[in-house]
């Protein structure tokens, strides 16, 4: 259930709306009209420019609180969209300045020549996301055949009553599910292998669900495109009735860029 | 028994959606990007955010006693892994991926129904606050 947090008082409590700011760009993006922004209604998008760079913004209210499922898709679609046509330095999500004016002298002036290099570095790549997730019988019986006194203890405690068998069952269980990290983990290793190749930069992320295989951001010059699907391909046939297997991308490459003094 | 003719690529195929669903996006953005109170301090203004469980697995008991009861409803014939086996997982398994993309919804409960018919373990996690 999604729950509230109120920041601690605001000093600038006497505003009514601020600027809410979603990524670093170079100065010469422009935003189409029809791009949509966070809040209720969307509001409109534009860019703050500042030397060589800009900052893709949009005006919010402040009465209001932020982080519905729409605003984080509408965050997330913005950026994603940006990013298919030109680098981009993903903001994290929340980040409200107070104008425009302040975008420009406290964001991106004391930190251009950081931003730039950023995004020349970035320039002609985007991140994509592979999530694999195993088949749940497949995995099972794969574990059984790899550990047959998994099987043995199975085999046991079948047919007693459950009441009977709970620490048994517990035990088999957590034998399992040691088994499916074992192998998710030699499962991730393998897909990273597979990648590597064919990436600029590659990341593991963290599970996100118990049968979780694999799942990784990887950065990639976009032009390669069709080389990361191809090794996926193999990989989908190598892993065919184990694992589905799902691409996300291109997207803004929010796994590979670093807060300054990895305040991050 | 039928057998599916097996497609080209041999494989059940990429899911390739053109965009993040909510499940996504929520992996995705709540802990990554550039965080902007490393770069500005003056004039960052404070905003009630909704924070939304991130989602990471967390073992528990009831997810151990939830697998042994997963094995124990194995077909014992089927324990032994044969061609036949993995071509009816895979229509199996193809409706059952059909359901989850249709359960997810995006509205203020979307985070219950995430993860379609199975719910994972998963431990609420703070978003970080804007302004401490």
């Amino acid at each position: 259930m999604p729950t509230s947090t109120r920041s601690k008082e605001s000093r600038h409590s006497d505003r009514t709306t601020g600027c809410y700011v979603y990524g670093i760009v170079p100065a010469d993006v422009e935003v189409t009209s029809d791009a949509r922004g966070l809040g209720d209604p969307p509001g409109a998008v534009k860019v703050v420019r500042f030397g060589e760079i800009g900052a893709l913004v949009g005006e919010i209210r402040l009465d209001t609180s932020l982080g519905t499922p729409e605003d984080l898709m509408a965050y997330e679609h913005l950026l994603d969209g940006v990013a298919r046509e030109a680098p981009v330095v993903p903001v994290r999500f929340g980040a409200i300045m107070t104008d425009t004016q302040a975008v420009a002298d406290e964001l991106l002036m004391p930190y251009h020549d950081e931003f730039l290099a950023a995004l020349e570095e970035l320039e002609g790549r985007a991140e994509y996301v592979v999530k694999g997730r195993y088949r749940q019988d497949a995995l099972l019986r794969e574990i059984l055949s790899d550990n047959p006194e998994i099987a043995r203890q199975r085999d046991e405690i079948r047919d007693q009553s459950p009441e009977l068998t709970r620490n048994a069952r517990i035990a088999v269980g957590e034998a399992i599910n040691r088994a499916i990290e074992a192998k998710r983990d030699a499962d991730t290793r393998n897909m990273v292998d597979v990648l590597t190749p064919h990436c600029v930069a590659v990341t593991v992320r963290e599970a996100v669900h118990e049968e979780d295989a694999a799942h990784v951001a990887v950065l990639l010059d976009t032009e390669r495109q069709a080389e990361l699907e191809d090794a996926l391909r193999e990989l989908d046939r190598e892993w065919a009735g184990r694992v589905n297997l799902r691409l996300l991308g291109p997207l803004a490459p929010y796994d590979f860029v670093v807060t300054r003094n990895q305040m991050g | 028994m039928t057998t599916a003719v097996q497609p080209a690529s041999g494989g059940g195929g990429i899911d390739r959606p053109s965009s993040s669903s909510l499940a996504d996006v929520i992996d995705t953005i709540l802990d990554k990007g550039i965080v902007i109170d490393a770069y500005v301090r003056v004039s960052l203004v404070g905003i009630e955010l909704l924070t939304i469980d991130a989602r990471i697995v967390v073992a528990s008991v009831d997810t151990y006693l939830r697998y042994a009861e997963a094995v124990n409803r194995l077909d014992i014939s089927k324990d032994k892994e044969t061609l036949p086996e993995l071509m009816n997982d895979m229509q199996e398994g193809g409706a059952k991926q059909k359901t989850k993309g249709a359960i997810e919804a995006v509205g203020e409960k979307a985070h219950d129904f995430l993860d379609g018919d199975r719910e994972s373990e998963r431990v609420p996690r703070r978003k970080r606050r804007e302004e401490d």
